[in-house]
């Protein structure tokens, strides 16, 4: 009896969190107004951190929470903020025919691909997924996944260092 | 159907309706959104496909923090471009920047 209202209760989460990813993703791409956008986008990471939370990964969901949530979306918030991409008017007026014909084209054309693909093929899969220690995962990253980790770390430091790079020299010029 | 089939079908729908907010949206910042849809639409999926099957689940947490730090990389690039971008056009609309020339 217990164990059959847990696996319901796992349902209803499931298709909660689908359903908000599916609305937030529907409120970014369409909303006129880009901070509304913005809000979208935040509420489907935090759908996706809630899937992570179900497949028994806490860690991973707050990093998403941490680093997508924290970081990110404040990045993207400033970048709105500091153009003329400027929330009132900026997407309105934006309902052209082909526009969209093109854009449902571009969505559809993998959908249909990978959606067959991803029904045809089923693999077997667990119901309930175990949970990974911390510990296991920094010595997974430390020991046969090092050479990712410090190219991840050369990779953000490139990057910031590019970012700080192409702003410095705007200001110089100017 | 499987749990990872439901799983995998929510990353495709992430990775399109990305693909169509890149197409759509007429902003740059617009089609920033797009793209983040997209990377986490991938996280999504890498993370599904070694929790749910007998993957060693290590590989698939590590391959979502790795596409985690990709997609901030991505985001700080992208803001020094939006800005350099937005002083030298005046606008981020993506139909107006027809010159590369520097």
């Amino acid at each position: 009896m217990d164990n059959l209202v847990n696996e319901n209760l796992a349902w209803v989460v499931l298709f909660g969190h689908i359903a908000i990813i599916v609305a937030g993703g529907f409120i970014t791409v369409l909303s006129e107004s880009l901070i509304r956008a913005l809000m979208g986008l935040i509420l489907t990471l935090f759908g996706v951190a809630g899937l992570f939370f179900l497949m028994a990964a806490p860690f991973i969901g707050l990093m998403q929470i941490l680093i997508y949530v924290g970081a990110v979306s404040v990045l993207i918030f400033f970048s709105i903020m500091l153009t003329n991409a400027w929330p009132g008017g900026d997407e309105r007026g934006n309902i052209k025919g082909k526009k969209v014909i093109f854009a449902a084209l571009a969505a559809l054309a993998p959908a249909a691909f990978l959606g067959s693909a991803a029904v045809r093929t089923v693999p077997p899969s667990i119901f309930v997924p175990e949970e990974t220690e911390v510990r296991e995962l920094g010595r997974f990253l430390l020991e046969p996944y090092i050479l990712p980790f410090e190219l991840i770390s050369l990779l953000l430091t490139v990057a910031m260092a590019g970012a700080v790079m192409l702003v410095f020299d705007r200001r110089k010029k100017k | 159907m499987s749990i990872l089939t439901i799983y995998h079908l929510v990353a495709i729908f992430l990775l399109c309706i990305g693909l169509f907010g890149i197409v759509y949206r007429r902003t740059l910042v617009g089609i920033v959104l797009g793209i983040e849809l997209m990377l986490n639409g991938a996280g999504l999926s890498i993370m599904a496909s070694a929790q749910l099957t007998p993957t060693p689940n290590e590989l698939g947490q590590v391959g979502a923090l790795l596409v985690m730090g990709i997609a901030a990389a991505e985001a700080t690039l992208l803001l020094a471009i939006l800005l350099v971008v937005s002083r030298r056009f005046k606008n981020v609309d993506a139909g107006k920047l027809i010159t590369m020339r520097g």
